[in-house]
C-alpha cells in the first residue's frame, strides 16, 4: 500500500514540474502544446549525458539546458516570428518525438548508475517539486516580476505602455518554462524510470498540458491536480498494488486518458466556468506586435 | 536591420498565390533534407549517396516502389483526416487513434462473420470486404465524434482530446490483440489474427484498390471545399468562427461534421494498411509504427495548405522517404530512426518557414545616414 502511495508521489512530481513550466509560459500569454516534446528532449539528453559522464548533476543540468533551448526556440517562433503558437508547439512536439527517437536509440536500455536515494520510497524531487510550486506562486502573485509576467499575458499593449518590455518578459518566461519541462523529463529518465526507450513518455506531457487547464492557472490547484493524476497514472501502471485479479493491464492504461478527457470536458462547460470563473490569461495564444 | 550596404525590411503580406506557397514549401522541404544530410555525415555516410539510395529504393526498385505506394496511400488518408478539420480551423492530431479504430472496426466485422484464419465465411468475399470497409469507417467515425462533440458543445481543447484518444486506442488495440485478447492470432505471439483468403481484396498491378479510393477522395474533397455549400461553411467557420456563427452556421454541427469525417478518413487508413496491403492482412505486433507514421499526415496537410490534391505528391514523397529511410538504415548501417529524425526536422523547418507566408523580405540599398 505504502509502495503505491510513494510511487504515486514520484509520478506526480513529473506532472507537477512539467505543468508548472507550462503554467508559467501561459501566464505570460505563450502556450506551448509541445510539452511532451520538450520533456522528451530533456529526458533523452539528460539520460545520455548522465550515462556517458556517470554524473547525475551533469545529467540534470543538461536536461535543464536543453529545455531552456527548446523554450527559447518556441519563443523565437512565437514571439519574434509571431507565428501561430499551436503550430509552433506542434513543431516542438514532433521535433522532440522524431529527433530523440533517433538520438537516443544507441543508448536504449538502463542507465546503470546507482539509484538516487529516496526517503521511504519518496524521491527527493517530490519535495523539490512542492518547493518549486510554492516559489512559483510567490513570484507570480507577490512580486513585481510576477506582476509584469501576468500583465503581458493579460493585456500586452497596456503592459507595454506602462513600461513593461513585453518581448523580454515573454522570452524570460518561455525559457523558464522550457527549463521546467526539461527538468521534468530529466526527473523521469534519471530518477522515476531510468531506462531509455523510444518515445517512452507516451502521454505524460499531454496530460501535463491538460493539468494546466484544470489548474485554472493557479500553482496550488496544479499541485493538487498533479498528485491526483500521479496516483491515477501509477494505478494504471500497477493496478495490482491496490486490486487483486483485475481487468487487463492494457485496459488500465487507458484510464488516465479517459479521465483527462472527462475532466477537461467538465471544465469547459458553461456550468463550470460560470461557477468558478475563467482565470484564463486574456492574451493566451495571441502573438504580440508593437505598433 | 542592416546588412552591409543593404537595408533589410520586412513587409507584411496580405496573401499569397498557390505558386508562391508551392515554392516556399519546396524550399522548406529541400532545406530540411539538407539538414538531415548532417545526420548522414555524422553517421559517416555521404549524404548524396544516402539520398540516392533512399530515392532509388523508394521510387525505382521493384520491391521498394509498392511499399512506397502503400505508405503513400496510408499517409494520404491521414492527410485528409487532418485537412478536413483544419479547414474549419480545428486540429485533428488523432489520426493514429482513428486509424486504429478503423482497423478494429474492420477486424471486428471479419471476426463476427467468420473471416478469421482458415475459416470459410458464410458470405461471399466481395460482400465481406464491403462490410469490413463499412466497419472501418464506422470505427473511425465513432472515435472522431468524441472530440467533435466536445469541441462543438463545450469548446474543449481538441488537441488534448484527440491526443488522449490516440493513447486510449493504442492500449485498446494492445488489449484486443495481445495476452488472450479477442482478436489475438493463433500463433499467440501478441499479434492479431490473419484474414482468410477470400476477404483479401484483389490487387491491381501489385497495389491495393485503396490507392484508387484515396485518389478519388482527393478529387472529391477538393470539389467539396471549392464548390459545395457545406465546403464553404467549413471554410467560413475556419476563417472566423464568430462571423460564421453570426451567419447562422452552427459550431456544433461544423465541429462534429469535420471530426466525424476526419475519423472516417483515418479509419480508411487503418483499413488500408492492416486489411488491404499484401503480405499483412492482420494487425501486426508493431502497429504503433503505423500510428507514428500517421503524424506525417499533419505535415502533408500543413504543407499543402489544406489542399487535398496538393497532398498527393507530398504523401508520395514522404511515403518514399520513410520507406527508403528504413531501407538505408539497414543497408548503410545507420542508427535506427532516420525516418523519425526526418519527421522532426521537416516539421520544425516547416514551422520556421511559416514566417515567409506572412512576410516578404525586401532588400534595398541603404540610404546615406544623415
Amino acid at each position: 500500500m505504502w509502495e503505491f502511495y510513494a510511487r504515486s508521489f514520484n509520478a506526480s512530481t513529473i506532472f507537477m514540474v512539467a505543468a508548472l513550466g507550462e503554467l508559467i509560459g501561459q501566464r505570460a500569454g505563450v502556450m506551448n502544446v509541445g510539452v511532451e516534446g520538450a520533456m522528451l528532449f530533456g529526458a533523452t539528453i539528460g539520460f545520455i549525458v548522465a550515462k556517458t559522464t556517470g554524473s547525475y548533476l551533469l545529467g540534470f543540468l543538461a536536461a535543464i539546458a536543453v529545455g531552456a533551448a527548446i523554450g527559447a526556440l518556441h519563443g523565437f517562433f512565437s514571439i519574434t516570428l509571431g507565428g501561430d503558437q499551436v503550430v509552433n508547439g506542434m513543431g516542438i512536439w514532433i521535433l522532440g518525438f522524431g529527433l530523440t527517437a533517433y538520438i537516443g536509440y544507441p543508448y536504449t536500455g538502463p542507465l546503470g548508475l546507482e539509484r538516487i536515494p529516496s526517503v521511504a520510497g519518496i524521491s527527493p524531487f517530490f519535495f523539490l517539486g512542492i518547493v518549486l510550486i510554492a516559489v512559483a506562486w510567490f513570484v507570480l502573485f507577490k512580486t513585481n516580476v510576477g506582476l509584469k509576467l501576468r500583465s503581458v499575458g493579460e493585456n500586452p499593449s497596456v503592459a507595454e505602455v506602462s513600461g513593461v518590455n513585453v518581448v523580454r518578459t515573454r522570452y524570460l518566461s518561455v525559457i523558464t518554462s522550457g527549463m521546467f519541462m526539461g527538468l521534468a523529463g530529466g526527473i523521469y529518465a534519471l530518477d522515476y524510470n531510468p531506462v531509455w526507450n523510444y518515445n517512452f513518455l507516451m502521454g505524460w506531457g499531454f496530460v501535463a498540458l491538460a493539468l494546466v487547464f484544470f489548474s485554472m492557472w493557479n500553482p496550488f490547484i496544479l499541485l493538487g491536480g498533479s498528485v491526483l493524476f500521479g496516483a491515477l497514472w501509477q494505478l494504471s501502471l500497477n493496478p495490482e498494488l491496490l486490486f487483486e485479479d483485475t481487468v487487463s493491464r492494457y485496459i488500465w492504461r487507458t484510464v488516465p486518458f479517459v479521465v483527462t478527457i472527462g475532466a477537461l470536458a467538465l471544465m469547459s462547460t458553461q456550468w463550470f466556468s460560470s461557477r468558478w470563473g475563467a482565470a484564463k490569461p486574456e492574451a493566451l495564444g495571441m502573438p504580440y506586435e508593437k505598433d | 536591420m542592416k546588412l552591409g550596404r543593404y537595408q533589410i525590411k520586412l513587409e507584411k503580406k496580405s496573401g499569397f498565390t498557390g505558386w508562391q506557397a508551392a515554392v516556399i514549401s519546396i524550399v522548406a522541404i529541400l532545406f530540411a533534407l539538407f539538414l538531415v544530410g548532417f545526420i548522414f555525415l555524422q553517421a559517416g555516410v555521404d549524404p548524396a549517396l544516402g539520398y540516392q539510395e533512399i530515392f532509388s529504393y523508394a521510387f525505382l526498385n521493384p520491391f521498394g516502389l509498392p511499399l512506397t505506394l502503400n505508405r503513400a496511400v496510408f499517409l494520404l488518408f491521414c492527410s485528409f483526416a487532418f485537412i478536413v478539420p483544419i479547414r474549419a480551423g480545428l486540429w485533428n492530431i488523432g489520426m493514429a487513434g482513428q486509424a486504429y479504430a478503423g482497423a478494429l472496426g474492420a477486424f471486428a466485422v471479419a471476426l463476427a462473420l467468420g473471416a478469421k484464419g482458415s475459416q470459410t465465411p458464410s458470405l461471399p468475399g466481395g460482400a465481406l470486404v464491403g462490410l469490413m470497409i463499412l466497419g472501418a469507417m464506422l470505427g473511425g467515425m465513432a472515435v472522431g465524434a468524441i472530440p467533435g462533440i466536445l469541441k462543438g458543445k463545450f469548446n474543449t481543447n481538441e488537441i488534448v482530446t484527440t491526443m488522449m484518444i490516440n493513447f486510449i486506442m493504442f492500449w485498446l488495440v494492445a488489449y484486443m490483440i495481445k495476452e488472450g485478447g479477442p482478436f489475438m492470432g493463433s500463433g499467440g505471439e501478441g499479434e492479431g489474427f490473419k484474414l482468410t483468403e477470400s476477404v483479401r481484396p484483389p490487387l491491381f498491378k501489385d497495389t491495393p484498390f485503396t490507392l484508387w479510393v484515396s485518389l478519388a477522395l482527393a478529387a472529391l474533397l477538393y470539389i467539396l471545399f471549392a464548390r459545395t455549400k457545406i465546403g464553404y461553411q467549413i471554410r467560413a467557420f475556419g476563417s472566423s468562427p464568430a462571423a460564421a456563427r453570426y451567419a447562422g452556421i452552427s459550431p456544433v454541427k461544423i465541429s462534429l461534421l469535420v471530426f466525424v469525417a476526419g475519423g472516417l478518413l483515418a479509419g480508411l487508413a487503418g483499413y488500408h494498411y492492416f486489411a488491404a496491403v499484401p503480405g499483412l492482412y492482420k494487425i501486426p505486433k508493431n502497429y504503433g509504427d503505423f500510428g507514428d507514421l500517421a503524424f506525417y499526415g499533419i505535415i502533408c496537410g500543413l504543407i499543402s495548405q489544406g489542399n487535398p490534391l496538393a497532398s498527393i505528391p507530398l504523401a508520395l514523397l514522404f511515403g518514399g522517404l520513410t520507406n527508403g529511410g528504413r531501407f538505408v538504415q539497414g543497408k548503410l548501417q545507420l542508427g535506427f530512426g532516420i525516418d523519425y529524425a526526418l519527421l522532426g526536422v521537416v516539421m520544425i523547418i516547416l514551422v520556421a518557414f511559416q514566417f515567409f507566408f506572412r512576410y516578404r523580405i525586401i532588400l534595398k540599398k541603404a540610404e546615406k545616414e544623415n
